[in-house]
C-alpha cells in the first residue's frame, strides 16, 4: 500500500457548528491517493457531517478543504461531483423506481457536458459500453433489469457503490457501507468491496470494526468533532486513549 | 422503463393509426364534434406539457394555468391589438411563457414538496388578479374576441376561421408537440429530469445540478402550456382573465392522474375519457365536476397509476403467469 504518497484530499482546521455545538473542530486530515481512509468514532462524533463537509451538502463554519491542490470549500454538491469525488449514503439513496441499468446509465451519462434532448438516450455508445462494464464490474449484469426496489438490501448498498463509481471518482466517500447487513451480508460486502474498489481511494466510515480493520489502510478517530488519533490499524488498536473512548466498551 | 428497445414500432403504429382516424374523422363527424375533438386536442396538449413538470420531473405546479393564460393571452392581444400575423403571435404564445416560467421558476424550483406546490399557485393567483383588474389591456372576466388571419407557412395557408381547418391545424401542431415531448423524455435530458423525479438528492450527488434542470423542465413545460393556451384562442377566437386562474391547472392533474402520470399516453388518454364523460353527463344532470370527482377518488385508491399503469401491470401479470 502506498504510504508517503501523492495527497489529493487536504483538511485544514476545518469547524463546523451547529448553533453552540461544535460539531467538527478544527480537523486536518491529509488522504493520499490509492489510501483507503476509515473513519471511527463513537456515535456523534461528527463523521458523517465531516462527510458532509467535505462533498458540500454542508458550508463549513471554518477552515479550508482542499482537493487535488483545488480549494473545493463550500462549493456545491454537483460541483464537487465533477471534480470528482463521490459518495454514498448511510441510508440507501437510489433511483429505486429505476432499473439496475437506468440507475448505472443515469450515473455515467452524468459526465457529459450537454444532454442534447433531441436524440435518444441509447443512441449514446459510449455511454452505453461504459454502462454495461460497471454492470460487469459490480456483478449486476444478470440483475440489470430489475427495479431496484426488487434488490435484495445487501445488493442496493452494492448498487449504491456502483453509482458512485459510475462517475468515475478520484475519491469516494462511503458513509457506512454496512449499516443495517448482518454479519454474514457484511463479509459478503466486504468482498465485493476488495475486488470492486481496488485501488480507489476511499474514505471510509465504518462502525464495524472487523470491517475497518480488514479494509483500512489507516484510521483517523474521530471524538466530540476532533481528531483523536491516526495511523495504521495495528497502531490505533494499541493506542491507550483509543481503546478508552472507543474500542474499550469492545475489548474489555 | 425508460432505456427499453422495440418498443418504438409499437408506438409508431399505434400513433399513425390514432392519427389516421383522426383525420378522418372530420369527413363524419358534424362542426359541433369537430370543435369538441379540437378543444379536446388542446386540453391534451395542457395535460402532457404538465406530465413533464409533474409525471417526469415531479413537480406539482398549479401555475401551468399562468403559462395556459399569458399564451391565450399573447395570441389574442397581438392579433386584436396588434394586427400581428397568425404565425408570429402563435410562436411568441410560446416565447412568453418561456420567459415568464423563467422568472417564476427561479424562485420556484428552489422549493420542495408542498412549498413549490403553494408558491406556484400564488404565481398563478397574481396572474390571475392581473388579469381581471387590468381591463383595458385583458378585457378582464368578460374576455377579448378576435378574429385570426389565416397561418401562413411559405405557400401553405390555413383558414382558421373555418372549423375544419381549425381541427386540422390543432391536431398537427399537437401531434408535433407529443412526438417532441416523447423523443425529449427518452433522450439524455429526459433521463435527467426522470433521475431528479426518482431521487433528487441522488441527482445531486452523482453531479447533476438539480435546480437548474428543475428550471429547465419547468420552462419547457411552460412554453408547451402557453402553446395551449394560444390554440386554444385561436380556437375559440377569444381570451378572458378566467384562463388565468389556477383551477385550470386542476384540468391537467385531473386527465394525468386518472391517465397515468409519467406516461405522456396516459394524460391524453385521461383527457380524451374525463371531458368526453363530463360532454355525456351534462345532458343529464348539472353536478358533472362531482362525478368527475369521484372518478378521481376511484382511481387515486384503486389505480394510483391511473389507466395506463392499470393496463400495464395486467400485461406484466399475464406475462409472469404465461
Amino acid at each position: 500500500m502506498p504510504e508517503k504518497n501523492e495527497i489529493i484530499l487536504e483538511l485544514k482546521e476545518v469547524n463546523k457548528s451547529f448553533g453552540g455545538l461544535l460539531a467538527v473542530n478544527k480537523v486536518n486530515l491529509s488522504v493520499s491517493k490509492g489510501e483507503l481512509r476509515s473513519l471511527i468514532g463513537p456515535n456523534g462524533a461528527g463523521k458523517t457531517t465531516l462527510l458532509n463537509l467535505i462533498n458540500g451538502t454542508l458550508p463549513v463554519s471554518g477552515g479550508h478543504i482542499f482537493f487535488k491542490e483545488k480549494e473545493i470549500t463550500n462549493l456545491s454538491p454537483h460541483r464537487i461531483s465533477h471534480a470528482g469525488i463521490a459518495r454514498t449514503l448511510q441510508i440507501t439513496s437510489l433511483f429505486s423506481g429505476l432499473t439496475v441499468y437506468e440507475n448505472i446509465w443515469t450515473a455515467v451519462q452524468s459526465r457529459k457536458k450537454f444532454f442534447n434532448p433531441f436524440i435518444r438516450a441509447l443512441k449514446w455508445e459510449d455511454v452505453k459500453e461504459k454502462t454495461e462494464s460497471m454492470l460487469e464490474l459490480t456483478g449486476f449484469k444478470d440483475k440489470a433489469h430489475l427495479v431496484c426496489s426488487e434488490l435484495s438490501y445487501g445488493d442496493q448498498r452494492i448498487l449504491e457503490m456502483g453509482i458512485a463509481l459510475s462517475t468515475e471518482p478520484a475519491l469516494l466517500l462511503l458513509d457506512e457501507p454496512t449499516a443495517g447487513l448482518n454479519s454474514q451480508e457484511s463479509m459478503a460486502l466486504v468482498k465485493k468491496m476488495r475486488s470492486m474498489l481496488s485501488g480507489q481511494t476511499i474514505i471510509l466510515v465504518e462502525h464495524d470494526m472487523g470491517v475497518v480493520m480488514e479494509l483500512a489502510d489507516n484510521i483517523s478517530v474521530l471524538h466530540y468533532g476532533a481528531i483523536l488519533a491516526e495511523g495504521t490499524p495495528d497502531v490505533i488498536q494499541e493506542n491507550e486513549e483509543v481503546k478508552k473512548v472507543y474500542l474499550g466498551s469492545e475489548h474489555a | 422503463m425508460f432505456l427499453q428497445k422495440g418498443k418504438s414500432f409499437g408506438f409508431i403504429l399505434i400513433f399513425a393509426l390514432i392519427l389516421l382516424v383522426l383525420i378522418a374523422l372530420p369527413f363524419s363527424v358534424d362542426l359541433f364534434y369537430q370543435t369538441f375533438l379540437t378543444e379536446l386536442f388542446v386540453w391534451i396538449l395542457f395535460a402532457i406539457s404538465f406530465d413533464l413538470i409533474f409525471g417526469y420531473t415531479g413537480l406539482l405546479s398549479f401555475g401551468q394555468a399562468l403559462f395556459f393564460g399569458l399564451g391565450s393571452y399573447t395570441v389574442t392581444i397581438l392579433i386584436r391589438k396588434f394586427g400581428l400575423n397568425t404565425e408570429l403571435s402563435l410562436l411568441l404564445s410560446i416565447v412568453i411563457p418561456i420567459l415568464f416560467a423563467w422568472f417564476v421558476g427561479y424562485f420556484s424550483v428552489r422549493l420542495t414538496g408542498i412549498h413549490f406546490v403553494i408558491i406556484t399557485i400564488i404565481f398563478a393567483i397574481i396572474g390571475n388578479v392581473i388579469g381581471d383588474t387590468w381591463t383595458s389591456l385583458t378585457g378582464g372576466a368578460d374576455g377579448l374576441t378576435f378574429s385570426p388571419p389565416p397561418f401562413r407557412l411559405g405557400f401553405f395557408q390555413i383558414n382558421l376561421m373555418d372549423i375544419k381547418g381549425n381541427y386540422y391545424f390543432v391536431l398537427t401542431i399537437v401531434a408535433i408537440s407529443f412526438l417532441f415531448l416523447r423523443r425529449m423524455i427518452q433522450s439524455p435530458l429526459g433521463k435527467v429530469f426522470i433521475s431528479i423525479r426518482e431521487n433528487d438528492e441522488r441527482a445531486r450527488l452523482i453531479g447533476y445540478n438539480v435546480q437548474r434542470y428543475k428550471l429547465i423542465a419547468f420552462m419547457i413545460a411552460g412554453g408547451l402550456s402557453g402553446l395551449a393556451g394560444g390554440l386554444y384562442s385561436l380556437t375559440l377566437k377569444y381570451a378572458s382573465a378566467g384562463y388565468l386562474h389556477w383551477s385550470v391547472s386542476g384540468h391537467a392533474v385531473v386527465y394525468t392522474i386518472v391517465g397515468g402520470m409519467g406516461t405522456l399516453i396516459g394524460p391524453a388518454l385521461g383527457a380524451a375519457i374525463v371531458m368526453s364523460l363530463e360532454h355525456y353527463l351534462i345532458n343529464f344532470l348539472q353536478a358533472t365536476d362531482l362525478v368527475v370527482g369521484i372518478a378521481l377518488v376511484f382511481m387515486v385508491l384503486v389505480a394510483p397509476k391511473g389507466l395506463v399503469g392499470l393496463i400495464q401491470s395486467r400485461l406484466k401479470r399475464g406475462k409472469t403467469s404465461a
